[in-house]
């Protein structure tokens, strides 16, 4: 059984996955060590400002690369605050991997299988994590919940579709297009996507 | 669970092992196993919660025969991390809480109480079924918390069995054929649920070869790709060291190593028709531990994988050349680099070419091993590209021209007198010779035989001049262009292979 429940901690909302003997779709695929496994996001450094009024994003690529070894997914969490959604993905280890942030105008597709994958929204923001990985080297997930529907303002779905040689991909199924923002924060490390609310 | 796993192995052991048994796989259940009751001690239990849960009464009924055989069940734990089976329909743990809460009974009863048992069961399979869209299979499948497919498929088998009788659980659910194994007799067989099949058409007839790294060690990467989360596999893993390949995937199946739809626009121009299909129907993949950006290769990494993929060519038909056996990111580079930089794609060629007993010598001389292969072009002879599927990076083509000497000669060298088949590649067009002339000399510079072929046909693969026994030493093969004018010889490359 996996449930998907909210906490609110103030305005953040965790992710709480807990995997059993039975479970939807997705999670039935889960490795077979079952049991009560919680992926608890620390709170955002810079918890969002009530109103944030300044919100200067981009609608643009963003391309930030880096090598090294693989970065560890190991949590991601969502909020929604005045004015925007947050998207928290946090890494195991001393530092964040590179990304790539854009919408894309080709098709989102699963990098094994090359299957189109779609999403709620009427835009899809593909966030591209490299080097990086959601398993380890058991060959096991790190992040449980690959795919969540938070229902947020502008942030409706998210999906992991990749998570291979190195790359980790998630697609956000987005209202309509919206103006982002990437943030890198520490301890631990974070990638912090924002995605406007407003056009 | 006991029983569970004793159906199972039973089942296994039937499909694998048939005794004595003309039919490669019997029906193990009606041959084995006791025939169902058709009443059970709960059967009005079975209706009861059937009809408050809006769940088929025979369904809770069968899924209780399976489990436990009708039995009240206080079970313990057996295995860390699965919990204890309690009840008629051995609920467990989480699954167990949750029946009990939508059923509106104390988990405490849903343990020990029938009733409150069949109740939280019926609850819980109508939930999953609501996200299955009402299929009730797929449903009792999620509830069985089974995760291996295999054991998913035994497992309704025996609850469609329990629900309409032997001869239906036959014909719906086939006992699967024999495991067969790897395709690659030294690879070690670790079969990935990852996969489908590949296109009955001519876009899913196998003709190119992957190369991938795995961007990590051996194995992290096999296990991952077994894995079912994961949604990707390859057919092969290659290990640092070369001296273990995994299988994950046969070759006949589609394995999802690539996301990319082809554009022969990125692959010298080779097989057009196939732009926008998409890549995996027509490809084998074969991931290398390590990572692209790695400085260098372990040379026995790369003679295990060259030996594997010349086996796997010559099985399948594929072509040994630049334009079948590629990267990935060459046919993904929006995204993939693998398998970098410094994976030695000449030299892989040549251990390639090695291992299935053959020497290509190309008209450009980086793309030869200088070891057995050794070409000359005169000056005459233009280097060019623009028709596509030549061997290496290109071609040389000249003019007819009555009494020219100037011919393109490829060499090759062997070890020892042995018989040697001699194959010609060149690019077709309208241009080119109808009779154009390969003389062939040995080592002791005797004429050994002369072939004449069409070059206005046949491009883009290996035409064979003729089967001669050769001696030891640099044998050539030389392409003249010594003919009446108006047309052009093409010379791309030679292969010499076993007869």
């Amino acid at each position: 059984m996996t449930s998907l429940k909210r906490r609110r901690t103030g305005l953040a909302c965790t992710l709480v996955i807990a995997l059993g003997a039975c479970g939807q779709e997705r999670s039935q695929r889960a490795p077979r060590d079952s049991g009560r496994v919680e992926i608890a996001a620390t709170p955002v450094a810079a918890t969002p400002p009530a109103q944030d009024t300044a919100f200067t994003g981009t609608t643009a690529v963003t391309d930030k690369r880096r090598a090294g070894p693989p970065a560890l997914l190991r949590a991601v969490s969502f909020v929604s605050s005045s004015g925007y959604d947050r998207i928290v993905f946090e890494f195991a280890g001393d530092s964040v991997p590179g990304y790539h942030v854009e919408y894309p105008t080709r098709p989102v597709v699963r990098c094994g299988s090359g299957d189109p994958v779609t999403v709620a929204g009427q835009a899809r923001l593909l966030v591209r994590l490299a080097p990086a990985r959601a398993h380890d080297d058991g060959g096991n997930v790190s992040i449980a919940e690959r795919e969540s529907a938070p229902g947020l303002p502008a942030v409706k779905e998210m999906k992991l579709v990749c998570d291979f040689e190195g790359q980790v991909e998630w697609v956000l199924g987005v209202a309509a297009m919206r103006p982002y923002r990437v943030v890198e924060a520490d301890g631990p490390p974070r990638l912090v996507l924002d995605v406007s609310h407003a056009p | 669970m006991r029983a569970r796993i004793a159906v199972l192995g039973l089942l296994a052991a039937a499909c694998r092992a048939p005794p004595q048994q003309p039919d490669p796989c019997p029906d193990p259940i009606s041959a084995r196993l006791t025939a169902v009751p058709s009443s059970s001690p709960y059967d009005s239990l079975f209706v009861a919660a059937g009809v408050a849960f809006g769940v088929p009464a025979d369904l809770l009924k069968a899924i209780g025969w399976v489990e436990t055989r009708w039995q009240m069940v206080s079970g313990t734990e057996e295995f860390p991390g699965r919990p204890a089976a309690f009840g008629v329909m051995a609920l467990r743990g989480a699954a167990l809480e949750r029946g009990a809460a939508l059923a509106g009974v104390s988990p405490e009863a849903a343990r020990s109480d029938p009733r409150a048992n069949i109740r939280a069961a019926a609850a819980l399979l109508a939930e999953l079924a609501a996200r299955t869209r009402g299929d009730w299979t797929a449903a009792a499948a999620e509830l069985s918390g089974i995760d291996l497919p295999a054991g998913r498929a035994a497992y309704l088998r025996e609850v469609n069995r329990a629900r309409q009788g032997p001869a239906a659980a036959a014909a719906v659910e086939p006992c699967p054929p024999p495991d067969p194994g790897p395709d690659y007799a030294t690879a070690i067989w670790r079969p990935s649920p990852n996969l489908n099949q590949r296109p009955a058409d001519a876009t899913g007839v196998l003709h190119a070869v992957i190369i991938h790294t795995c961007e990590g060690n051996y194995a992290g990467c096999w296990s991952w790709l077994v894995n079912p989360v994961s949604e990707v596999s390859a057919h092969y893993v290659v290990d640092e060291d070369g001296s273990e390949i995994s299988q994950l995937v046969h070759e006949p199946d589609r394995a999802w190593h690539i996301a990319a739809f082809y554009d022969c626009t990125l692959n010298k121009d080779h097989e057009c028709w196939l732009d926008g299909v998409q890549s995996n129907h027509f490809t084998v993949g074969i991931e290398h531990a390590g990572f692209a950006s790695q400085g260098s290769f372990p040379a026995t990494q790369l003679d295990a994988s060259a030996t594997l993929v010349c086996d796997l060519t010559r099985d399948r038909g594929i072509p040994r050349d630049w334009q079948h056996i590629v990267a990935h990111g060459q046919l993904q580079p929006e995204n993939r680099v693998d398998p970098g930089p410094n994976w030695p794609w000449i030299g892989y060629l040549h251990r390639i070419q090695a291992a299935c007993g053959e020497i290509v010598v190309d008209d450009s001389a980086r793309y030869n091993d200088p070891g057995v292969a050794a070409v000359r072009v005169p000056g005459d002879w233009a280097a060019t590209s623009p028709t596509p599927d030549y061997y290496g990076g290109g071609y040389s083509w000249a003019s007819t021209l009555p009494g020219a000497t100037d011919s393109a000669v490829f060499s090759f060298r062997l070890d020892q007198p042995v018989p040697r088949t001699v194959e010609a590649r060149w690019t077709s067009g309208s241009n080119r010779s109808a009779r154009a002339t390969y003389v062939i000399i040995d080592a002791m510079a005797n004429t050994l035989g002369v072939a004449t072929v069409d070059q206005t046909n046949g491009g883009g693969s290996w035409q064979p001049l003729g089967t001669w026994t050769f001696p030891a030493g640099w044998n050539r093969v030389a392409l003249v262009r010594d003919a009446a004018t108006g047309v052009i010889v093409v010379a791309d490359a030679i292969r010499v292979r076993a007869p």
